[in-house]
């Protein structure tokens, strides 16, 4: 991988910030664009911008035939076995929800069981908690271990015959942690549960095959794999789809409509009511095209090298403590850490000023949070356009930090 | 911007080492608030005697703003009276919002003058007000 090449290709990473040049660690919440990405969707609205699915003249062609182009990229992304499979939202949350509100509502019933890991981002939890509030169905949460990997154990003997769904986050946005979805997937089968995988973390950096992975839907955001915000996917097979009633009903959605009577739309519009966002939709095509490119073989490959070198690197800070596992083999690029005395916000506010960006918070996994026992974490996550250097740059950056507070505890 | 504007040594001395950090026994009011968003906690017991403040503890967790500005905020307003400490959470505001204010009555408060220079950081700063302002209005 040719690094410099490729950061190139990324306009923003060459913007100073407090006088210095970005660094951009906080890729788990977000990531830059390529030229490539702002090019198509400037392309759109230069040269053949119209709504899709409507018109009969020739630019009404080319947009629906982009927008389609792009459900096909994502098929062949994620490895589904058809674009019927491919439904666009607004992100991942939209995904899961669309989950919650059919597929679940329908089918869990007062008593059921859902699991879900303790590791899961809000959007993978609160759908199914309050799914659970209206149906009187109870949620059983697989713990983590102290190695940041997930309790198969525990997993293992929640499963029961009353289990009918399984939330689990492909990649914890806060550890970091690759979870067994593919054993999972194959344990909550033999329990007859549907499985839903947030793959939010995932997908933008590992390869995914969800026939492979056996899972029932798979939720993915656009903007956190180079595409631009308000795009989002959900794989579902086919068999789900088909017996699953519509999420937001209007336009686009339907075949035809009387006042007697409203016939649905095929597999997979009947779930993508009103002008769907085919700006992003064309964005997530040339970010998915970028990827396949580089190979997400390789992507993964090199981030592994970046998590190794950081691992490394960050424990010769004083007084800080890594969360999440320690093998690099087990994780993405994803490291959430404290430093004993100097709260995340104020780490945050102190690398800032080096230009340096990553995330202090709760990461939207307060559950995770309390489990930890602390309120906050700071997070640094890479992408393949970070270097050594930078993490270098980070690390530095963070003795000041602890210089800055002295060495009280 | 400099960090050493916002991180000043009496930002960090109260944070390390908060002023009327606990709990009074019987409290005449009790609050409490957070940022949701970055996790900042404060929780603050008020003790009146008339009209007066005769005490004031805060318990918390969060960062080094939000927990010195409270440990600051307990010490400018014990011992004044209910209408004083809310002219003074007034001329706070105005500081962080960088308005005119008047410094002779904020005092160490002061330090917290240069959090305005940093956008993000002002409702760390604000959540004690904000709590103390919840306590007072059970002042019967
Ligand atoms: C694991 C995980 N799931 C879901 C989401 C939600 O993504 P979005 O806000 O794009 O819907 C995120 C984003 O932070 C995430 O990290």
């Amino acid at each position: 991988m040719d690094i410099e090449k490729i950061r190139k290709d990324f306009p923003i990473l060459s913007r100073i910030v407090r006088d210095r040049p970005l660094v951009y660690l906080d890729n788990a919440a977000t990531t830059q664009k390529p030229s490539a990405v702002i090019e198509a969707i400037s392309g759109l609205y230069r040269n053949y911008n119209a709504n899709v699915h409507r018109g009969v003249y020739l630019l009404a062609e080319e947009a629906t035939q982009a927008y389609e182009d792009s459900r096909e990229a994502v098929r062949r992304f994620i490895n589904a076995g058809s674009t019927e499979e491919v439904v666009f939202t607004r992100n991942a949350t939209e995904a899961l929800n669309l989950v919650a509100y059919t597929w679940a509502d329908a089918n869990i019933r007062a008593g059921d069981e859902i699991i879900v890991t303790i590791m899961e981002h809000h959007s993978n939890y609160v759908p199914w908690f309050r799914l659970a509030r209206r149906k009187g169905a109870v949620i059983k949460i697989v713990p983590s271990r102290k190695d940041g990997e997930l309790d198969m154990d525990a997993f293992g003997s929640m499963l029961s015959d009353r289990t009918k769904l399984v939330g689990i986050a492909h990649m914890s946005n806060v550890f970091g942690t690759i979870n067994p979805v593919r054993e999972m997937v194959s344990l909550a089968h033999t329990r007859g549960a549907a499985v839903v995988v947030d793959g939010a973390q995932s997908a933008p950096h590992m390869k995914i095959d969800v026939r492979g992975m056996d899972c029932d839907f798979f939720a993915l955001s656009g903007h956190k794999m180079l595409g631009p915000a308000g795009i989002g996917v959900l794989y579902a097979k086919s068999s789900y789809l088909k017996s699953m009633e519509p999420f937001m009903s209007g336009g686009e959605m339907i075949l035809r409509v009387t006042l007697e009577d409203v016939v649905y739309n095929d597999l997979p519009w009947k779930f993508e009511a009103g002008t769907p966002n085919y700006e992003g939709a064309i964005g997530l095509k040339a970010a998915i095209e970028y990827l396949e490119a580089l190979g997400m073989d390789t992507v993964e490959a090199y981030e592994r090298e970046l998590t190794e070198h950081a691992l490394r690197s960050m424990k010769t800070v004083p007084d800080i403590f890594l969360y999440g596992p320690s093998d690099p083999a087990k994780k993405g690029g994803i490291i959430a850490f404290n430093i004993k005395g100097v709260h995340s916000h104020d780490i945050g506010t102190i690398l800032d000023s080096e230009g340096i960006a990553i995330r202090a918070g709760h990461h939207c996994a307060q559950p995770l949070m309390i489990d930890c026992g602390v309120s906050a974490m700071a997070r640094a996550s890479f992408y393949f356009y970070n270097t050594e250097q930078e993490i270098d740059m980070l690390v530095k950056a963070l003795k000041k930090a602890k210089e800055m507070f002295g060495h009280v505890a | 911007m400099s960090l050493e504007e916002l991180f000043k040594e009496i930002i960090i001395e109260h944070y390390q080492h908060p002023k009327n950090h606990g709990h009074i026994e019987h409290p005449d009011a009790r609050s409490e608030g957070s940022n949701p968003l970055c996790g900042d906690e404060i929780q603050m017991e008020l003790l009146f005697e008339g009209d007066r403040i005769k005490d004031v503890m805060f318990t918390g967790n969060g960062c080094s703003i939000s927990q010195s500005a409270a440990s600051l905020m307990t010490e400018a307003i014990k011992g004044r009276t209910v209408a004083e400490a809310r002219r003074l959470m007034e001329e706070y505001k105005n500081m962080l919002q960088g308005n005119d204010y008047d410094a002779g009555m904020l005092g160490d408060l002061e330090a917290l003058s240069d959090v305005k220079k940093f956008p993000a950081r002002v409702k760390c700063a604000s959540l004690s007000m904000a709590v103390l302002d919840q306590a007072l209005q059970q002042k019967k």
